[in-house]
């Protein structure tokens, strides 16, 4: 994959910060209790420190202090647990707001989006998750490893000046240490991600299509190459960490050091203040604790500027300007002029100056041979993919100034290879139409011939059906997606290829109930099927993306 | 791991469930041992050193406080080699464990995807792939828990307890008051497991569920845009979300809370040795307790939570094993019959029905192929031509009956001997997102590009492919969705003959063809199979097919027919 550009990283960094803005106010509770745990924590060290110089002889605290140690400590322990939780909520909002964005976005990008289902899956889950840690736990981190050490520092100071100057000069080649160990390290978290997406890519489609495998005895080796894709993911993972690694023995380094430099100090000074010098040697702890936090989370950081990567170019884009559907149409006249389509620059257009017009109540079938572009006409009149030239017109007005997702309301479409999902037949049906009634699902299947066999089936319409038809044959799943189109009841009529898997004497029927599901409709269907072009209606022969010529089919029963 | 006795009875019903799947995950882990072994070696000598760090520091303050110039002096000289030392020591231990961890994990997702081939070879049937996409990412990654938020630290706390009461082994008082607080944090991530169990359970099962809302509409993208079910499929996400959402709360609100316990048991060692020094133990002691206090908090601090990452870690085992463990549908012979040395295929009274509830697909089928037989099978959509494939293939077994193949029954025979002399073109044949030289040598991997070109002739692509820039490397797409249907089915085809199987299935070979495609690539059938078996199963006849026999089924039997 290309590194990304300057570009994408500033849409990145745009991203987020726009996102932590919003979150100013929730990210402060947090950051105030890890403040007043900090000043608790100071608070029992200063009577620890005060209580060890007694044992040494050199003060006189005693239980008092202890009790009031103890008190300070259950303080601490209640105001660091308030301040975990209020963390948990601050990244929930913003986590919820991306997801729901993402997922529309990928969607409204349609079938001919390059991304794998399995990618785009890992957009919407795992990237928007690795966001969370960055609202939920990097922000206020980053806030206390600035505020925390300043206060111990401060504590330290009061006590031993010079403590305080050690302290201070530690935390100030912190930052030097974590830029030595740090570069790169973006780079290395999105490379992690672009890994976890190609597993879960791979994974995903490679278990669609486990039956090829398993009949050419292929499992082995593509477990074998999926294992390749896990051990990508394990050594981009590992980049990463060696990096979040490297800045923490950075801090590991820098603590020894102070924690020796002040026991030395205090240790070589003879006739101090025992109990000042103790408590500075105590603070150690207390002061990188905060920044070992923040060492912990940068990496969480490293990962939500993957992230925000990755999602800046599908969140920042404008949405999809155009114009919605004032009414809808009775009838429809579609209109096709001089349209021009092309997938692939490297090879021949789809569509190559296409014309053609269906008047209101027509059928028109597409023929033509297999990638001649019958199915490039439906997906444009469906707003998957829009023509790089020509005119589209629905009724005489532009089809594409309406939003795709308005286009798409005038029509009842059932592509090549329809999905089903898991769910029963009825939902499966009635996904085209969420609130038809039950009277209504079951005219649909009648009228598509699925209730044919779907009384042979143990429950009927409320049979389960596997993801992609499973427990189905391939003409009874055809025949569940057409029930959608008659369920939809919509002006205009896309079928394509709507007869394939059917044996002729299904294919008589169901062409006989799609003469009654375009009647009275605008229907364009692509087909091969010689029995579909002699009753449907008339014929558009198309070729290498060009109207051949029309034919008017012999009016058999039509 | 025993789970404490002292627990409620379901609790302890589930931690023993737990318990077994953990077991399990770590028998699979059996091939990384030498890694997770070191790695628990060098986590254990890290956190000696930094107990050694600490506690020099503190004897040497506490030797010069006191008057002890000279001994303090020789712990600083001690002291120096450790600053450097406990720093490295721990960048290695954070190496070593996470890279024993990531080995394991990517076992896992092998294991599993072996697991799924062997018992879902006809398909995933009524799961949702998006599921098992979460259990292979979200699922395996939980286990990482097992081993980095559990065995680790216990290891580290191990060694560090024991240290600590060998040190402080002179003073038992004070050793019980320092270590009992440290016991403790040991045995919490025990008792907390299995009342976390459930969050745990329950946010695993909603990351699946939140991973399949994802994509189930995408995978059927054209038929949920077609829908405008757009904003229905968003608010199905939205409400996973919630659920995830909550759960996740929930199963952080415990480790939180665990957290905050872990602290105030380090504060109570600490203030416990405190009390012992002025209650009247010795000053330098206590000094010395008190440093190896703080030289464990970090370690003690982060035990409680790891509670909830074994339940988390547990729910994500459950999991994975629920979806491996799935029945196979055929098991394999114990002793496979060798090869039989001809492919003549013989059904003999068979009995059949997908699921006891069905109705039978077959009651009483005869058959006789012998080789080279070119059988047409014609019938309607449904009456059970794709079954009688599925049961030539091995992937369903017949109720009553049999099949043989070249004399041997197929039960006794392995099922890859089966499917190496058996090819089949499925309705359902999945082009990978892939090239389209990697698509064809599914078939046959180490076929030269040659073969691939002719078969490509064959199944009517081949100038098709040969125009297109990158030829045989153009990527297809999921689900071939580069190409269009009739042409991804015609590079289905040509998979299929380039497979050297003496027996082909072709179900519907010209499904979506043109009918000129259609005819001429039936013309050419009977030379590209020349010498082979071939079972073609189609609705209908074109007339150029030339087959030796057809017959249709009807009512579970086969009748002779003619076109």
């Amino acid at each position: 994959m290309a590194s990304p550009s300057a570009g994408q990283q500033e849409a990145a960094r745009l991203l987020l910060r726009r996102e932590s803005r919003a979150l100013r106010g929730r990210v402060l509770l947090p950051v105030l209790l890890g403040v007043a745990a900090t000043a608790c924590a100071l608070g029992t060290t200063w009577l620890v420190a005060r209580l060890l110089a007694t044992l040494l002889g050199a003060s006189g605290a005693g239980w008092p202090e202890l009790a009031a140690a103890a008190a300070l400590a259950l303080l601490g322990a209640a105001l660091g647990l308030a301040q975990e939780r209020a963390q948990l909520a601050a990244g929930e909002t913003a986590r919820t707001r991306l997801r729901d964005m993402t997922f529309a976005r990928l969607l409204a990008a349609g079938p001919a989006a390059p991304r794998g289902v399995g990618e785009a899956a890992s957009l919407v889950v795992d990237r928007v998750e690795a966001l969370d840690g960055y609202f939920g736990r990097w922000l206020p981190t980053a806030m206390l490893a600035l505020l925390a050490p300043l206060m111990v520092i401060a504590a330290a100071t009061y006590a031993d000046p010079r403590s305080g100057l050690l302290l201070a000069i530690a935390g100030l080649l912190y930052p030097v240490a974590m830029a030595a160990t740090g570069i790169g390290a973006a780079q290395a978290s999105r490379r992690q991600f672009e890994a976890l997406e190609r597993l879960s890519g791979r994974f995903l489609d490679r278990m669609r299509g486990l039956p090829t495998l398993v009949l050419f005895n292929r499992q082995e080796a593509e477990a074998e190459a999926l294992g390749e894709a896990a051990n990508e993911l394990r050594r981009r993972t590992m980049s990463v960490l060696r990096v979040a690694f490297l800045s923490g023995t950075a801090l590991e380094l820098l603590s020894a050091l102070a924690l020796a430099c002040i026991a030395w100090r205090h240790g070589a000074l003879e006739g101090g203040d025992p109990a000042a010098g103790l408590f500075c040697l105590l603070l150690v702890p207390a002061f990188f604790a905060p920044l070992r936090a923040f060492a912990a989370a940068y990496h969480e950081r490293l990962a939500a500027a993957g992230a925000a990567a990755a999602l800046a170019p599908l969140l920042l884009a404008e949405e999809d300007a155009g114009l919605a559907l004032e009414e809808m149409p009775p009838r429809v006249v579609v209109t096709f002029t001089d349209v021009r389509l092309t997938y692939d620059p490297a090879r021949p257009p789809a569509l190559d100056g296409l014309s053609f017009r269906v008047n209101a109540g027509e059928t028109l079938v597409l023929a033509g041979a297999s990638g001649a572009g019958k199915s490039s006409v439906l997906r444009l009149l469906m707003g998957f993919n829009r023509p790089e030239a020509g005119r589209i017109a629905i009724n005489g007005q532009d089809a594409l100034a309406l939003k795709p997702a308005e286009l798409r309301r005038l029509s009842s479409y059932v592509g090549q290879k329809p999905h089903l999902f898991r769910a029963s037949i009825r939902d499966n049906i009635r996904f085209a139409r969420p609130d038809a009634s039950a009277g209504q699902v079951e005219a649909a299947a009648r009228a598509a011939q699925v209730l044919d066999f779907a009384e042979g089936l143990p429950q009927g319409l409320d049979t389960l059906v596997g993801e992609g038809g499973w427990g189905l044959s391939g003409g009874q799943a055809q025949r569940v997606a057409l029930a959608r189109a008659f369920l939809r009841d919509t002006p205009l009529v896309l079928l394509d290829e709507p007869t394939a898997h059917l044996d002729p004497g299904t294919e008589a029927e169901v062409l006989e109930s799609l003469q009654r599901l375009c009647m009275g409709r605008t229907a364009i269907i692509a087909s091969h099927s010689a029995a579909a072009r002699a009753s449907l209606g008339r014929v558009l022969e198309i070729s290498h993306g060009r109207a051949l010529g029309t034919a008017r089919a012999a009016q058999g029963q039509g | 791991m025993a789970v404490p006795s002292a627990l409620p009875a379901p609790l302890r019903a589930r931690g023993n469930a737990m318990t077994a799947d953990l077991l399990r995950i770590l028998g699979l882990w059996r091939g990384r041992r030498g890694w997770l072994v070191a790695g628990l070696a060098v986590t254990i000598v890290s956190a000696l050193l930094g107990a050694a760090l600490l506690a020099l520091a503190g004897q040497a303050v506490a030797d010069v406080l006191g008057g002890a110039a000279v001994a303090g002096a020789v712990a600083f000289l001690l002291l120096r080699p450790l600053i450097a030392l406990r720093p490295a020591a721990r960048w290695g231990e954070r190496m070593m464990t996470h890279a024993a961890t990531f080995r394991a994990l990517a076992d896992t997702r092998v294991w599993f995807f072996r697991r799924l081939a062997d018992r879902l070879p006809s398909g995933i049937g009524l799961r949702r792939s998006g599921d098992l996409l979460g259990r292979l990412v979200s699922d395996v990654e939980a286990l990482d828990g097992l081993y980095l938020k559990v065995m680790v630290p216990v290891a580290a706390a191990l060694a560090l307890v024991l240290v600590v009461v060998a040190l402080l082994a002179g003073h038992p008082l004070l050793a019980a008051a320092v270590a009992l607080p440290l016991a403790l944090a040991l045995a919490l991530p025990l008792l907390l497991a299995p009342g976390a169990a459930r969050a745990a359970a329950e946010a695993a099962e909603a990351q699946g569920r939140l991973r399949a809302t994802a994509v189930d509409p995408l995978i059927g993208i054209e038929d949920t845009l077609a829908a405008n079910a757009e904003r229905q499929a968003g608010a199905a996400l939205a409400a996973e979300a919630v659920q995830l959402g909550r759960a996740q709360r929930r199963l952080a609100g415990r480790a939180a809370l665990a957290g905050a316990g872990g602290t105030l048991l380090g504060q109570a060692a600490l203030l416990a040795a405190l009390a012992w020094g002025l209650s009247g133990g010795g000053a330098g002691v206590t000094v010395l307790a008190l440093f190896l206090v703080l030289a464990t908090a970090e370690t003690i601090g982060v035990l409680p939570r790891a509670g909830t990452a074994l339940a988390a870690a547990g729910a994500g085992a459950r999991r994975l094993f629920e979806a491996a463990d799935a029945p196979a549908p055929l098991t394999e012979p114990a002793v496979p019959a060798g090869l039989p040395g001809g492919h003549a295929i013989r059904i003999e009274g068979l009995r059949f029905a997908w699921t006891p509830d069905r109705p039978l697909v077959f009651d009483g089928l005869d058959l006789d192929l012998p080789e080279g037989t070119r059988l047409a099978i014609l019938g309607p959509s449904g009456i059970g031509k794709s079954s009688l494939a599925a049961l030539l293939l091995k992937l369903a077994a017949p109720q009553a009956g049999r099949i043989t193949l070249g004399g041997v029954d197929l039960a006794s025979l392995a099922a890859e001997d089966v499917r190496r002399r058996i090819a089949c073109l499925t309705q359902d044949a999945r082009l990978f997102d892939d090239s389209i030289a990697a698509n064809l040598r599914i078939a046959a991997p180490l076929a030269p590009e040659a073969a691939l070109w002719r078969a490509l002739d064959r199944a009517g692509i081949g100038a098709l492919v040969r125009a297109l820039p990158e030829g045989l490397e153009t990527r297809c797409g999921e689900g071939g969705a580069r190409f269009s249907g009739g042409q991804a089915r015609r590079l289905a085809l040509a998979r299929v003959l380039l497979s050297a199987a003496p027996v082909l299935i072709l179900d519907e070979p010209t499904a979506g063809l043109d009918a000129e495609t259609e005819r001429a690539f039936l013309e050419t059938l009977e030379e590209v199979t020349a010498g082979r078996t071939v079972i073609l199963i189609a609705h209908r006849l074109t007339g150029v097919e030339r087959p030796s026999r057809i017959i249709r089924l009807a009512g579970g039997r086969a009748l002779p027919a003619a076109g």
